[in-house]
């Protein structure tokens, strides 16, 4: 049934109290007005906890400035000083290694993982689980356990050692300038394959069967297929994960400052741990520290742009 | 000579299983000579007659934390610093990734890039203005201090994780809410919310274990007991040089528990929610 249009004609009138409330409350219902309104606490956090605190760093390193007291502008003295301080040059070449061996054989033990808990075996879901421990522990807990694992008196890499009659005396892994950044990246990778293990067992699962099944048929090898078929596939995820941990491994502090604070004779000291050293470890020059933690941005902003644009790009396809 | 696909699949077999049994030892014994130690007397573990497995089991060490250290007080701080900011960056997130997963404004483009910008800068980077910024508004050596500052990392991230999430249900749904007199807020509230239940648990996973994992803001913004949390309290134990390793190892032991227990609970969420936002690599 079609009702007639109403056909009395309303004079216009001021807009009523009840009229005005309601056009308040359309505007605050616009999506426009709701949308900044939603994410002004977002915006807060994100201004307050990161980007100004950054834009702070940035002002700090030009500065001379002892906590609590306001900062004296000194140009580029910092940064100067640091180019001319061996320790520091020690510390660049430190963080390349770490970082770099570190990822290097996090990916390889993490890609060979993700290959066999990918093979069909009973009772896969749970070495998979068990062998993603790791991950979920805190990073301090596995630092103290390894520091303990690492014992020169009673660890139990010595104790093995000894007790097979291996070494004649305990071996000091953590203070011998020799062995401290092997046995400190070795923690490194037992901490973080996992999370390489499960990025690549998520990409490999998504790999079509078929495409193993032709290749099969067409009398590819196991290797063949390997090289032609998973690693390509495998690729993206491969760029985005190093990338992820390369900035992770590189700026996390907790490993190298419970397992040896840099020592001994700085041969583990990375930026993180010197940032902290000299802004917050007894001399106190917070614009020293912020120097350290900032020499190399440039380099990390490149990265974490590359980055999110991957990360954008992946959310769309 | 090329082998047989028969062939070379069970020596593919092979090697991977031997492969699997080296990780499975590799990962299993650090976990081993923790639970070990914490369970022997002293004795059995340093000196000359250091056991490599517990000839007399024992809790003693168990009883040390609880009773002798402010391990309890650590645990109840990191209890508290973990809630509070989890309750918090989730109803940030849960705003901020709605507004830009389904309003139509200028600017959200750019803010969805900011705020995976925002999750990447290190907490190494910050930490030193972060300390001054804390320092004068009074909120070092505070748990709600800690508890915001968590913040910084938590909400961008969860933002992320949840807009993700938010785009994949279909807006149909919302629209039938719209035509049937919801506004907005109660849209999000009785429809997005509901739905995208899943995406808050693994939200909730990683906010929650980021709070009770970190070390460096926990280090560097408490210097007494009375507000320190788990990691920087058990990292103090050692660089005070007391070193109690029986102790130590079941106060890690009895730390580790909560987020391993929840990860194994949440796993396939967990690993799903990894790949799209990816953290502690």
């Amino acid at each position: 049934m079609v009702t007639s249009a109403p056909t009395s004609i309303r004079l216009p009138s001021p807009p009523s109290v009840d009229v005005r409330e309601k056009r308040f409350a359309n505007f605050l219902l616009r999506d426009a007005t709701l949308g900044y309104l939603f994410l002004a606490p977002a915006l807060l956090v994100i201004v307050g906890l990161v980007a100004y605190p950054f834009a702070n760093a940035i002002v700090m390193t030009f500065q001379e400035k002892t906590a609590g007291a306001p900062g004296r502008f000194i140009g580029l003295a910092n940064y100067r000083e640091l180019l001319a301080n061996e320790a520091f040059l020690r510390t660049v070449f430190n963080t390349a290694v770490y970082t770099g061996f570190g990822v290097g054989l996090k990916f390889f033990f993490g890609l060979s993982m993700a290959l066999v808990l990918n093979q069909e075996r009973r009772w896969n879901n749970l070495f998979r689980s068990f062998l993603l421990i790791p991950w979920a522990i805190p990073t301090v807990i596995s630092a103290l356990n390894w520091r303990w694992i690492y014992d020169d008196a009673s660890g139990l890499i010595n104790n093995v050692l000894v007790r097979l009659n291996l070494v004649e005396e305990t071996i000091s892994w953590l203070s011998d300038p020799n062995l401290a950044m092997i046995s400190v990246i070795v923690v490194v990778i037992w901490q973080g394959t996992p999370f390489f293990t499960m990025s690549f067992l998520a990409g490999l699962q998504a790999i079509p069967k078929e495409l193993y099944e032709a290749a099969e048929i067409d009398g590819a090898s196991v290797v063949q297929q390997f090289r032609y078929i998973t690693l390509p596939r495998l690729q993206p995820i491969f760029i985005t994960a190093i990338m992820l941990s390369a900035i992770l491994t590189s700026a996390s502090i907790q490993f190298v400052y419970i397992l040896t604070n840099g020592g001994p004779a700085d041969r583990t000291q990375i930026f993180p741990t010197l940032a902290y050293n000299l802004a917050l470890g007894g001399a106190q020059r917070l614009g020293m520290g912020a120097t350290v933690s900032l020499f190399f941005f440039p380099l990390l902003v490149v990265l974490i742009i590359f980055l999110t644009r991957r990360m954008l790009r992946e959310r769309e396809d | 000579m090329a082998m047989s696909m028969t062939m070379q699949r069970r020596a593919v077999k092979g090697v991977g299983n031997i492969w699997l049994l080296i990780m499975v030892l590799w990962t299993a014994i650090p976990f081993y000579w923790m639970v070990a130690t914490s369970l022997k007397y002293d004795r059995e573990i340093y000196g000359f007659d250091a056991t490599l497995f517990p000839q007399q089991p024992t809790l003693a060490n168990y009883a040390t934390i609880f009773y002798d250290t402010p391990y309890l007080l650590f645990l109840r701080n990191s209890i508290i610093v973990a809630v509070g900011s989890t309750l918090l960056s989730m109803i940030i997130a849960c705003l901020g990734a709605y507004a830009i997963a389904r309003l139509k404004f200028p600017g959200r483009a750019l803010l969805a890039r900011g705020l995976v910008f925002t999750y990447l800068v290190p907490t190494s980077l910050l930490f030193i203005p972060m300390f001054a910024m804390m320092s004068a508004l009074h909120l070092t050596d505070t748990l709600h201090g800690l508890t915001i500052a968590y913040l910084g990392f938590d909400v961008p991230f969860c933002t992320w994780l949840l807009m993700g999430y938010f785009y994949s249900i279909p807006v149909e749904l919302e629209e039938a809410g719209l035509v049937d007199g919801c506004n907005r807020v109660g849209v999000l509230l009785r429809i997005v919310l509901p739905l995208a239940l899943p995406a808050l648990v693994v939200v909730t996973f990683f906010s929650f274990t980021h709070a009770w994992n970190e070390f460096l803001y926990a280090h560097v913004f408490t210097s007494s007991d009375r507000v320190r949390t788990i990691t920087t309290g058990l990292a103090n134990f050692v660089t005070e040089d007391v070193f109690f390793w029986g102790p130590l190892m079941a106060s890690t032991v009895v730390s580790a528990l909560p987020p391993v227990l929840m990860f194994l609970l949440l796993q396939r969420w967990v690993v799903q929610g990894l790949t799209l936002g990816g953290v502690k690599g």
